[in-house]
């Protein structure tokens, strides 16, 4: 989060504006219009913004695989060739620590860092991270190489190896490209949340919060702010756009 | 001398006749492309058929990357839009048929694209748009576009 500090002419406007903020709100939580919502669709992302996600693996439940469901649905993404070739935007893990036996589940995905290594290492920077901290393949110039995969820490690359057919038409994907979660940016880019996200709630789980991390009064940002939240490697200074409570 | 000079000029314009003949045959046999009508009133690209034929691409590609590395996910100049207007109602016909809007062209062009290898090629109604039936509305697509239909 060091990262993420707010100068002081943005925290007092925030502060000038907090009353303003209180007559748009109808009770606490509930908001008449979303700082996030505010972008017209011309226009194009800003670094005012930057996506986050904040996921609770004490309410993530063991055996629940809605997330990762409801990202297959959302993105088209079949399972045709098994493990070794099916592509995986999201995957539960399962963590267990062997001297207490406690047992830990989470979801994994693209971390969205704010320096990432597979844009590091991309020779024809097809891979790139948006204005709003998204990191997506731009799979136009993507020549497949997957050097990005090798440099993922998190193992959030997939390689598209097969024809792929019937594609969700907010979703292009093809063969001989490289993928990974988009946050749903065709969601987001409207207004939503990622299609995980959703699920998470849908199933009364609420493991998975989304927001802006730059913006102070977003739930994401009063959550960090209140309890934290743990970067997975955070040895490699990545600063992830994706944080973990309870690990 | 000259009976020779006569003959190359005999052979000339035999060759010259047989070469038209066989141009004229080989224009008859390609089908002149007659894309299917589109369902929309307003194309999305300006100017006349000729000008769209020339030069659709580079408004697609100026908006590929818009829509890419900025979010600007407006309709016009997507090529998403263009599909679900022009693209086949049948839903056996894909890109590669001549059926399809965009092949008509592109064959008789000798025009090679891969736009299709990743893009759908089929018209994609909203409904079927938002993927997530867990909360359909929550999806501003799937949201706007039932109140257009519902004001209808």
């Amino acid at each position: 989060m060091s990262d993420d500090t707010i100068n002081k002419s943005r925290r007092s406007f925030v502060e000038k504006s907090a009353t303003t903020f209180a007559a748009l709100s109808v009770a606490p939580g509930i908001f008449l219009h979303q700082v996030g919502n505010a972008r017209p669709a011309d226009q194009a992302v800003t670094s005012q913004v930057r996506w986050g996600m904040l996921i609770d693996t004490s309410k993530c439940a063991s055996g629940c695989d809605a997330c990762v469901s409801a990202c297959n649905r959302e993105n088209g993404l079949k399972q045709h060739f098994g493990p070794e070739k099916d592509p995986v935007w999201i995957r539960k893990v399962k963590l267990r620590d062997t001297t207490t036996g406690h047992v830990t589940s989470l979801p994994m995905m693209c971390q969205h860092c704010e320096h990432p290594p597979c844009v590091d290492v991309c020779p024809t920077g097809d891979s790139f991270k948006r204005e709003d901290g998204i990191v997506l393949v731009d799979r136009h110039i993507c020549i497949g190489c997957r050097y990005c995969m090798m440099a993922c820490p998190y193992k959030a690359r997939s390689f598209e190896h097969e024809d792929v057919t019937d594609q969700k038409a907010y979703a292009p994907r093809g063969k001989g490209t490289v993928e990974s979660c988009t946050f749903c940016v065709q969601r987001v880019d409207e207004g939503g949340t990622p299609a995980c996200v959703e699920a998470c709630s849908a199933e009364n789980h609420n493991a998975m919060i989304f927001g802006d991390i730059k913006d102070p009064n977003s739930e994401i940002s009063k959550e960090l702010q209140k309890h934290g939240g743990n970067q997975i490697r955070s040895d490699l200074n990545l600063n992830t756009g994706v944080r973990y409570q309870g690990i | 001398m000259q009976f020779s000079m006569r003959l190359m000029h005999s052979v000339k314009l035999i060759l010259g006749a047989v070469v038209l003949t066989a141009s004229m045959n080989i224009l008859a046999d390609v089908t002149i492309p007659h894309p299917p009508k589109p369902r929309g009133d307003k194309c999305s690209i300006p100017g006349d058929d000729e000008h769209k034929t020339a030069h659709h691409f580079e408004y697609l590609l100026h908006k590929r990357d818009q829509t890419m590395h900025q979010g600007i996910r407006t309709k016009q100049y997507s090529l998403k839009e263009c599909i679900n207007c022009h693209g086949p109602a049948d839903k056996t016909v894909h890109y590669g048929n001549p059926k399809h809007f965009c092949s008509s062209c592109h064959r008789y062009a000798s025009v090679n694209i891969d736009c299709f290898q990743c893009h759908a090629d089929q018209p994609q109604p909203a409904e079927d748009n938002q993927a997530s039936d867990l909360n359909p509305a929550s999806f501003p697509h799937y949201a706007e576009t039932t109140a257009k239909e519902s004001k209808k």
